[in-house]
């Protein structure tokens, strides 16, 4: 049932990453397992560059009921963009839908001044990289412009006071929402309003984004991105939204409204039954490797849809609101707040399953001390390891790490010390994954339990305590669009 | 705590002046003077915050002669007071607030009370803020308004005010909104 590995997604070359080097993919005793083998019942969608043509037809006919009269040829509109929908396969369908909605403004409106903001994160070079690689600039008649969380700020007026968003975003008379469903970092926003949280993280400066991680909880954290969007600030500025839909199986197609709460109830419950399986089949087995080996930050790469992160935290169901914390740190906090004297040692409890870590390529840059805290970790490349030793937001993590000349010296090393054969790449694949054969029996052999369970069980759960009436269950192989 | 092994060195002829570097440093170690930008080594924690920014490429990180070890002596400090602070701020002390340094808030609390009043002082006191530069920045917020002190933020954008947390969220809020489980986190952390 399973097949040769396949090639993951390719590497954008980045002053934040060592160079690309030989895939975790390419070495011996690697196979693929296709995600529509698993589960049937879950949209196919496109793979790598396959399909990006489409995107621009999708982008279109999505596009045709939405109403534009608003903008005036003399307006100013900016598309808003995040820098995390072209780590998606390889950016291509996210660019040809953000340039699609240009085109599609610019001939409906007469709009000329139409501009492209990508936002970043903490990089600040991160967004202009972006910009470059997919010729966004030109396109864009020289308005597409990078912004990050240090960028000059603007207060928004909320119903919880001032909160604030970055200048670069919001100068303009008009604002589209252009983003994607994919659900990323779930144990920071338990799938509460996912089509908001770019207000509370990509197009906020980063006092927001810290409060929205640091002083809420992974439930309550969602009403910052709520308070933000319903200002009056916001609601004068939105025209719409338009999404970049995917399942674990690839890219299916692109929604846009400018209903953003009609198109969050939509995304909130295909989410949950697509990427629901795959987070709990994968949060299901007992002992792997994992392998980190793409173009971004280690908990941001994806391995059949679903981020290292999520894994790392596998042993909560996130989706259920009435488990309260769903994620080591949130937990250590609530252990403290019930006078728990060893709340700390909880840190070690992060997923067990994961024995060791082996770090092929990924970014250094954002805080990832925690992993070779509770697993092995193995860094492949000198280069690579020089890179984390020198990152001041990991000043421990070669404290607790290995170091490998190759891919191949360090998976034979995780072999040895997580004193097993299953390994599960994080290459960025949607559509398959590339792992060991020992996983990949495990893998098929639990995935029809996991899909009854989800379909019957856990989704109707999920959707009710977010207010969503649950459809009926999938009962056939759905075909791509 | 953190360990500083580096420091940041401006290659003085790139350098034109245009100051982006003086907002994005969390300790305001670098200063444009004669439209050429001046490392206070003695602040800087090696953040790398100016070098990512310059477009020019007119500043890097080389090695210290001499590391620095940046830590707060809680010990030094009235524990009661510090568990006071903390409690204030709804922080454990043994909790840490900065990912990248993995600092406790006990030793943020030190800091507050030892005298720092602003960001900036804490950040060059405890190594906080000195990583990603993002997420700690609501707990340093919530401690040194917890202490009392009525924080200015610098006119050239370094940091905006927003000492915001879940126990600041009205109740009717909570009510009108209960949907994000406001009023069932503040029971959880508090």
């Amino acid at each position: 049932m399973y097949n040769k590995s396949a090639a993951p997604p390719g590497i954008m070359q980045s002053v934040y990453g060592a160079p690309p080097r030989p895939r975790a993919a390419d070495c011996a005793g690697i196979v693929s397992l296709a995600v529509a083998d698993l589960f049937p019942r879950i949209q196919k969608g496109y793979v790598q560059k396959e399909g990006v043509s489409a995107i621009r037809r999708a982008t279109v006919e999505a596009l045709a009921s939405v109403n534009m009269e608003m903008i005036e040829p003399g307006h100013t509109v900016n598309i808003l963009a995040s820098e995390h929908g072209f780590y998606l396969l390889e950016g291509d369908h996210y660019a040809e839908m953000v340039k699609t909605v240009r085109d599609v403004v610019e001939a409906r409106t007469g709009c000329k001044n139409i501009r492209l903001r990508v936002a970043g994160g903490m990089a600040t070079r991160e967004a202009d990289e972006v910009i470059a690689h997919y010729g966004l600039r030109p396109y864009f008649g020289g308005r597409a412009v990078g912004t990050h969380a240090f960028d000059k700020g603007i207060a928004i007026e909320t119903e919880i006071g001032t909160l604030w968003g970055l200048d670069r975003i919001y100068d303009a008379d008009w604002i589209i929402h252009a983003s994607y469903d994919e659900p990323r970092d779930l144990y920071f926003y338990r799938m509460i309003d996912r089509v908001l949280k770019p207000f509370a993280m990509s197009y906020a400066r980063y006092e927001t984004r810290s409060v929205f991680h640091g002083n809420f909880g992974n439930r309550s954290c969602s009403f910052i991105q709520r308070a933000i969007f319903d200002s009056p600030f916001v609601q004068k500025k939105l025209a719409f939204g338009c999404f970049l839909r995917m399942t674990p199986a690839g890219i299916t197609g692109v929604h846009a409204d400018a209903d953003l709460d009609r198109a969050g109830r939509i995304i909130t419950a295909d989410v949950m039954r697509d990427y629901g399986k795959m987070l709990r089949l994968l949060g299901s087995i007992d002992e792997y490797i994992a392998v980190l080996d793409g173009g971004r930050w280690g908990y941001y790469l994806h391995a059949g849809g679903i981020v290292f992160g999520c894994l790392e935290n596998a042993t909560y169901d996130v989706f259920d609101l009435t488990q309260p914390a769903a994620f080591g740190y949130f937990d250590i906090l609530a252990k403290m707040a019930a006078g728990d004297p060893d709340a700390m040692g909880h840190i070690m409890l992060v997923n067990p399953a994961i024995r060791a870590v082996v770090v092929n390529q990924a970014w250094p840059g954002i805080p990832m001390s925690d992993v070779p805290m509770f697993a092995r970790t193995i860094v492949v490349g000198a280069d690579q390891a020089a890179m984390i030793e020198a990152d001041p937001a990991n000043q421990v993590f070669m404290g607790f790490a290995e170091s490998a000349d190759t891919i191949e010296e360090a998976l034979t090393s995780a072999r040895k010390l997580a004193n097993t054969d299953k390994i599960l790449i994080f290459d960025g694949s949607f559509g398959h994954i590339n792992l060991s054969p020992q996983l990949a029996e495990y893998l098929i052999m639990k995935a029809p339990e996991i899909e009854e369970m989800v379909e019957h069980t856990l989704l109707p759960l999920w959707l009710r305590q977010r207010g969503i009436k649950p459809p009926k269950p999938a009962t056939k192989s759905r075909k791509k669009k | 705590m953190k360990y500083v092994k580096s420091i940041a060195l401006v290659d003085q002829s790139q350098c034109v002046g245009d100051g982006i570097c003086e907002p994005i440093c969390p300790t305001a170690a670098i200063r444009v003077f004669e439209k050429k930008a001046v490392v206070d080594g003695g602040l800087c924690r090696a953040c790398g915050k100016c070098a990512d920014i310059c477009r020019k490429n007119a500043i890097i990180l080389v090695p210290r002669e001499e590391p620095l070890m940046i830590e707060v002596d809680a010990g030094s400090v009235d524990e009661e007071k510090i568990q006071e602070l903390c409690r204030k701020a709804h922080l454990f002390p043994d909790q840490p607030i900065c990912a990248c340094t993995l600092t406790p808030a006990r030793e943020a609390a030190a800091a507050v009370l030892l005298g720092a009043r602003t960001p900036e002082e804490i950040s060059a006191l405890t190594g906080m803020r000195t990583g990603c530069a993002i997420y700690c920045m609501g707990a340093i917020q919530r401690l040194l308004c917890a202490h009392g002190v009525e924080l200015t933020p610098p006119a050239n954008n370094r940091w905006y005010l927003l000492p915001l947390s879940v126990w600041d969220i009205p109740e009717k809020v909570e009510k009108r909104h209960p949907g994000y489980y406001i009023k069932e986190d503040k029971k959880l952390y508090g």
